[in-house]
């Protein structure tokens, strides 16, 4: 649209220009005859200048005739269009002719010189332009990019508020608004499906406790069979396991409720030979442990043994009974290899909730999402291979 | 023994009180803050079974006013919160066990008994059991008067029958008491069977053998 417009424009100024041109010309070529015949008037004799004057004697007078011719000229080498006027004029002396000559300029000189000036114009306002919207436009977009920013960075579990740059910009003002109060809400919603979470979890405790403590007042009170103390005990067993899902879903909710801020010095390799001595008691599974001295970090100790426990458990449930557990720990990270089962298929599943491949009774499916949540709280980096037929899990510590 | 229950779910309240009357207790019961403030400030118990969250008002603050008034009375928690703060906060203020939501009863039971046994008063630090004796404090058993040596879990497992004696305990019970959260990792029972036959065998020897097996897979701790 704007191209057509320039060309119509370009088109319009050179016919303008080229008018102009023909007119000024002509008033030349008139003045240049009126001086001439003043002169000759005043008994000058003239001569004639070729191509641009030619004076010549005539016997009668016709009207001035005004027209373009083509002349060679040798100097440029090429032949020029010159505008012409023959006009005759009396004099004192007598009837002369007078024919004087200009060099027009040629269209396509004005058409290129026009195309030329336009796109230079063009070009330096593009360029100008192009720098001050570029440097608005980056003043205006700041605030867009750095709130962007903000948002990509924003995770709901880090509890820190959204903090939005405001802007001049009426529709960003009102994006941020409208961001401002859906992440309010998202927060209410996380907390309440938090908070949630953890009620029920409290809430079942109870009605559990009942049900044990009926089922085993039926087993003493009663003459019950094997078969009913077989289905009763079965049950019990069901509320165990829900007893430990209740316990896991607290324990997550209380780390991301910021409640074990206590942090001290865990010696690791102490904590874990406790723990595999725990573990030799209810299981013929042998532990092989490779701890350095130096394996203290950081950590809630009640969280120490958290992570150290599921590590272990997760091996211990999902291992080949048969073969060694193997355990590395240094002040750098915690490493637990076990042999038993093929590659877990999706590994970037492996830390999260209720993920479970194959069917272990005993499993909540939240041991390693717990593992994976006290990574998070302490920014260690839990990762997950499998190498020679080996689960290797590995927990970075820095 | 004068057992007091402070528990707003009756339903629970009621199979605590079956299952120790059993044992000769005397059990009476509080379903709320008011009641169980008001039973305890006129009664004296031996034991107090005080439930943290009661409907109209705190265990903790019934545990205070207990500890002011300077009774000898023993409490256990019972909260629906496996919560270490809550732990220790009532541990502090003076309540001598703590147990969470679900539990065993023969766990409870086992629980009141050595509460009982460490009590000042009324506590003996002996329990027998026919030829059976128990020394608590030294953690030794004689039969007949002579010692037998038992390792950590064999004793704790004769301490756990005694207490509940005449009951059926299931093998998961017995697990659950003698290694906690950890007995759900217990790829078989095995480490029970081996605790509990070493267990008969040596009270076999010196002539005693109360631990039969009911309904095929649990055991019960009973005189012929």
């Amino acid at each position: 649209m704007s191209t057509a417009l320039m060309l119509l424009t370009a088109l319009a100024l050179f016919i303008y220009t080229r008018s102009l041109l023909d007119n000024e010309l002509e008033e030349e070529l008139y003045s240049k005859v009126a001086f001439i015949e003043e002169s000759l008037n005043r008994g000058n004799s003239l001569s004639s200048v070729e191509p641009i004057i030619h004076i010549t004697r005539v016997t009668e007078i016709y009207p001035d005739v005004l027209k373009d011719t083509l002349i060679y000229d040798p100097r440029q080498d090429e032949v020029e269009m010159f505008k012409e006027l023959t006009s005759v004029v009396k004099t004192s002396s007598g009837l002369y002719e007078i024919k004087t000559r200009t060099l027009v300029i040629e269209s396509e000189d004005i058409f290129t010189a026009i195309i030329v000036s336009f796109l230079s114009i063009l070009a330096i306002a593009f360029i100008i332009l192009f720098f001050i919207n570029k440097s608005r436009n980056e003043k205006m977009w700041a605030p867009f990019f750095t709130n962007l920013n903000r948002l990509k960075n924003f995770s709901l579990e880090s509890r820190g508020q959204l903090h939005l740059e405001s802007s001049d910009i009426e529709e960003f003002e009102e994006l941020n608004r409208e961001l401002q109060s859906l992440t309010e809400k998202l927060y209410i919603d996380y907390n309440n499906l938090k908070q949630f979470t953890e009620d029920v979890s409290h809430e079942t405790q109870t009605p559990l406790a009942i049900i044990q403590a009926k089922i085993e007042n039926i087993i003493n009170q009663n003459n019950i069979s094997n078969k009913q103390y077989e289905e009763l005990t079965s049950i019990q067993n069901d509320i165990q396991r829900l007893t430990q899902l209740n316990k896991c879903l607290i324990l997550l909710a209380k780390i991301d409720n910021d409640q074990f801020s206590n942090k001290e010095k865990v010696d690791l390799k102490k904590l874990l030979e406790n723990r595999i001595e725990d573990f030799s008691e209810i299981t013929n599974v042998k532990f092989n442990l490779l701890a350095s001295k130096n394996a203290i970090i950081d950590i809630d100790p009640y969280l120490a043994e958290v992570l150290c426990n599921n590590l272990l458990s997760n091996a211990l449930k999902y291992g080949d009974t048969s073969k060694p557990i193997e355990v590395i720990v240094d002040h750098r990270h915690l490493i637990v290899k076990n042999y038993g089962g093929a590659k877990i298929k999706d590994e970037t599943k492996i830390f999260n909730r209720f993920y479970k491949e194959g069917a272990s009774k005993k499993s909540t499916g939240l041991g390693l999402s717990i593992v994976n949540k006290v990574c998070t709280y302490y920014k260690f980096k839990p990762s997950y291979e499998y190498i020679d037929e080996q689960h290797i899990f590995t927990i970075n510590f820095i | 023994m004068k057992i007091l229950i402070a528990e707003d779910e009756i339903a629970l309240q009621r199979s605590i009180a079956v299952y120790l009357e059993r044992d000769g207790n005397i059990c009476e019961v509080a379903s709320d803050y008011i009641e169980a403030l008001e039973k305890v400030s006129i009664y004296d118990y031996d034991i107090l079974l005080l439930d943290i969250n009661l409907a109209t008002g705190s265990g903790l603050d019934i545990l205070r006013t207990l500890k002011k008034e300077k009774k000898t009375t023993g409490v256990i928690i019972i909260s629906a919160n496996n919560s270490l703060d809550d732990k220790l906060e009532g541990l502090d203020l003076g309540a001598d066990d703590y147990i969470t939501k679900p539990f065993h009863l023969a766990e409870l039971n086992s629980r009141i008994k050595a509460v009982l046994r460490r009590g000042k008063f009324g506590g003996e630090e002996t329990i027998t059991f026919n030829e059976i004796k128990i020394d608590t404090r030294s953690r030794t058993a004689y039969v007949d008067d002579k010692a037998i040596t038992l390792t950590r879990k064999e004793y704790d497992l004769l301490l756990f029958f005694i207490s509940n004696q005449g009951r059926v305990l299931s093998k998961e019970i017995i697990a659950e008491h003698l290694w906690g959260d950890h007995s759900d990792l217990m790829d078989n029972f095995d480490f029970i069977y081996v605790h509990i036959n070493n267990l008969r065998k040596k009270l076999k020897n010196e002539g005693a053998k109360y631990i039969k097996t009911a309904y095929g897979s649990g055991y019960k701790f009973i005189a012929d």
